[in-house]
């Protein structure tokens, strides 16, 4: 007996020292962390900006232009910290408030998220970076007269599609522009499916509700709202004016799918369908290029090409936008807030950013400026292209009410393909779900 | 109860310790946020039960609900039936047995989210070509429809889990006598009656242990959840914790999420407690 408490004692104290290891470790960790990621650490730095990011995809690039910058300013010390992905950030960045550890430079996406955090966003237009940054990237973030953050970069989506299946069907992608020459297109590419070992003509990924809810309905959308996101965010209501053509557009890429479609999902109509040659087109943007890349460098390269989604009235143009923006935290130090500034503004106006921005991060530059750069991959050089021809169509749909692309509209599409409502039931719903959050 | 000296608490301050900081506490807070406007960041006004209220009449909280019960009520079943018969069949005198334990042990030991990445490339796409070879059209479309989605989700979660259950049992049964064993077959018993009359009942507390753990398991349900349909389609395989975890993420409504997961945790505690209630009592009447 004495000797089962003797040896469960011991145990107890393993336990007990694991746990307190457990949170030294943990502490240590993330302040090693954070100083490793900002580089030399130089015992005479003034200011410290912390820094929290989301986009994971260009860590370690965005690490090294810190570094470069504290290599030149060596007073400023960058710490960045990144987590990943949508969700995650928004309630990681959400926790960092309330535990009071404030970041002096985040991300925000929509209005939505600017109004959340109004209260510490500090006024950046007397930077050079907001003056450079390109018409209409900055609606959404303007509160009167106040400019409130600065635009990560644009985006821009279409149908991709793979040149040399075309090529080998006879089609020219250039003289597509209405819905009847896709769906000619679309119908010669099925009957020569054999000829052309493709397996469909789309891959449409029905799973992913922001394809559809985001991407597919901002393009029949952008119109009721004067392509600006500001409008959408204010509208009381929403009512599909162009609400037949989007129903012919999901139903062309679901018929003409590789099917089941409610269980095809992203990384499948990517990777496995359209890399692989498996299907002539999917609807997606210019952040696909880096995964196509892995699968096939020389495919992606050179056999990607961009159709723009058949829009009544706007033939020929493509939805880009501005995914996020870079926001300073105005409730940190004055010499801190000017310093974030400082950092942002080298980042995006600077020769050694610009060049960084663009050939490392790869970016579609949303400032001024850039004429002379190198836009790295194809799809984002044509993006840039559409853009700057100002043949684009508006991002509305951050505008939407929170989750309501997702779980109002991609939702009732959903159904809508299983077969359980009809379209005019997807637009009833999705209108009253809007109307409600809106009250 | 004699021993609970100074060194009894001691010991146990770690534990208590742990504990009280990343569970009591954060649940008493959670609490308390339910019954305000929490976004997150700041609580502004006390409320009540509003959100109480609300969530009752929102269909999508309902339907998680109730098809997390539908889940739970078939995976208990199954995960038992499987788990006992796996466990007979290991502790039958028979030289593979390790192998066998360690191999039907095995799917427990990865983790829940790659699980569901594995499975979701077994329904959708193996299951595709084998019906493509063998024109069988059931194997067609697999998770893409509600049907299906609940179905895969079962498979899954029965393959994942059984091996675990499984070890239960086995602790239980090698536990029972040989002497009652070799009773009733003097007695001329056969093995029905023998499993039936002897085993069964001598195993009865196992099955507290493994109904306790395969009903509060199932009702908790996320990684699997999410990695194998993510809900689809259109969130008509959502189990609770995920549509808590969208309330609060997504939709950005903490308060009303942290209301929801109080409900929940009362539906889980309520069951989980009465069924181990029920069970106790037998155990004492075998």
């Amino acid at each position: 007996m004495k000797k089962k408490k003797f040896y469960s004692g011991i145990a107890t104290a393993l336990l007990a020292s694991s746990v307190l290891a457990g949170c030294s470790f943990g502490s240590g960790e993330e302040s090693s962390g954070g100083d490793s990621n900002g580089g030399d650490e130089g015992s005479g730095d003034a200011v410290t900006v912390d820094v929290f990011q989301f986009k994971v995809e260009f860590k370690d690039q965005f690490e090294e232009l810190v570094t470069m910058y504290e290599d030149e300013n060596p007073d400023v010390n960058i710490n960045v910290k990144t987590v990943g992905g949508g969700n995650d950030y928004g309630a990681s960045l959400k926790t960092s408030f309330s535990s009071g550890e404030e970041p002096d430079i985040f991300n925000v996406g929509g209005p939505t998220d600017v109004d959340e955090y109004e209260q510490y966003l500090a006024d950046v237009s007397d930077t050079d970076a907001a003056n450079a940054a390109l018409d209409g990237t900055l609606t959404s973030v303007s509160r009167d007269d106040k400019v409130l953050g600065l635009p990560f970069n644009q985006e821009g989506y279409g149908l991709l599609y793979n040149k040399k299946i075309f090529e080998e069907a006879g089609i020219d992608a250039s003289s597509i522009e209405t819905m009847e020459d896709l769906k000619a297109a679309v119908e010669k590419l099925d009957s020569q499916k054999g000829e052309l070992g493709i397996e469909a003509p789309f891959a449409f990924p029905a799973k992913e509700k922001w394809v559809m809810g985001n991407h597919l309905a901002n393009a029949y959308l952008a119109d009721e709202f004067n392509h600006d996101v500001m409008e959408a965010y204010q509208a009381d209501t929403v009512e599909f004016a162009m609400g037949d053509q989007m129903k012919e557009f999901t139903d062309l890429q679901s018929e003409y799918s590789v099917q089941p479609v409610l269980s095809l999902d992203y990384s499948q109509q990517v990777e496995e369908h359209f890399s692989l040659g498996n299907v002539a087109m999917i609807q997606q943007g210019n952040w696909v290029y880096n995964t196509i890349a892995s699968m096939d460098q020389d495919f992606a390269q050179n056999n990607v090409g961009l159709l723009p989604i058949p829009v009544e009235g706007y033939e020929g143009s493509i939805p880009v936008g501005v995914p996020n923006y870079w926001v300073v935290n105005k409730e940190s130090e004055d010499e801190v807030v000017q310093a974030s500034k400082d950092f942002l503004d080298w980042m995006y106006t600077s020769e050694k950013g610009k060049k960084f921005v663009t050939e490392e991060f790869k970016f579609i530059p949303a400032y001024e400026g850039y004429e002379d750069q190198e836009i790295a991959d194809p799809i984002s050089k044509e993006i840039y292209e559409y853009a700057n021809e100002g043949n684009t169509l508006g991002w509305v749909f951050l505008g939407a009410p929170t989750a309501w692309t997702e779980d109002a509209l991609g939702v009732a599409m959903q159904e809508y393909l299983a077969g359980n409502i009809t379209w005019e039931e997807v637009e009833q719903q999705a209108t009253t779900a809007w109307e409600e959050a809106r009250q | 109860m004699k021993n609970r000296s100074l060194s009894f608490w001691l010991f146990l301050t770690p534990v208590i310790l742990g504990l009280g900081i990343v569970v009591v506490i954060p649940f008493i807070y959670g609490f308390f946020y339910s019954f305000t406007d929490w976004n997150g960041i700041t609580a502004n006004n006390f409320i009540g039960f509003e959100n109480y209220i609300n969530l009752f009449q929102e269909d999508e909280f309902m339907n998680s609900i109730w098809f997390t019960i539908k889940f739970a009520v078939v995976t208990v079943l199954l995960l038992n039936v499987f788990g006992l018969g796996l466990a007979l069949l290991v502790t039958r005198n028979m030289k593979t047995n390790n192998l066998m334990r360690t191999i039907f042990f095995m799917p427990n030991l990865i983790g829940g989210l790659i699980l569901g990445f594995i499975w979701q490339f077994i329904f959708v796409s193996v299951f595709g070509d084998v019906a493509g070879i063998t024109g069988i059209e059931g194997l067609n479309g697999w998770l893409s429809t509600t049907n299906t989605g609940f179905w895969g989700l079962v498979i899954l979660t029965a393959w994942q889990m059984a091996g675990y259950i499984m070890i239960i049992y086995i602790a239980y049964l090698e536990n029972v006598p040989k002497e009652l064993i070799e009773a009733s077959k003097i007695d001329g018993a056969n093995a029905m009656q023998r499993f039936k009359n002897v085993i069964f009942p001598l195993v009865a507390p196992a099955f507290t242990v493994s109904m306790f753990l395969t009903l509060s398991m199932s009702f908790k349900i996320y990684d699997q959840n999410l990695s194998l349909t993510n809900g689809g389609p259109f969130n008509s395989t959502q189990m609770v914790a995920m549509e808590i975890v969208r309330t609060a993420f997504s939709d950005n409504q903490m308060a009303y999420a942290q209301s929801k997961a109080v409900i929940f945790f009362l539906i889980v505690a309520v069951i989980a407690l009465t069924q181990v209630y029920y069970n106790k009592k037998r155990e004492v009447d075998v």
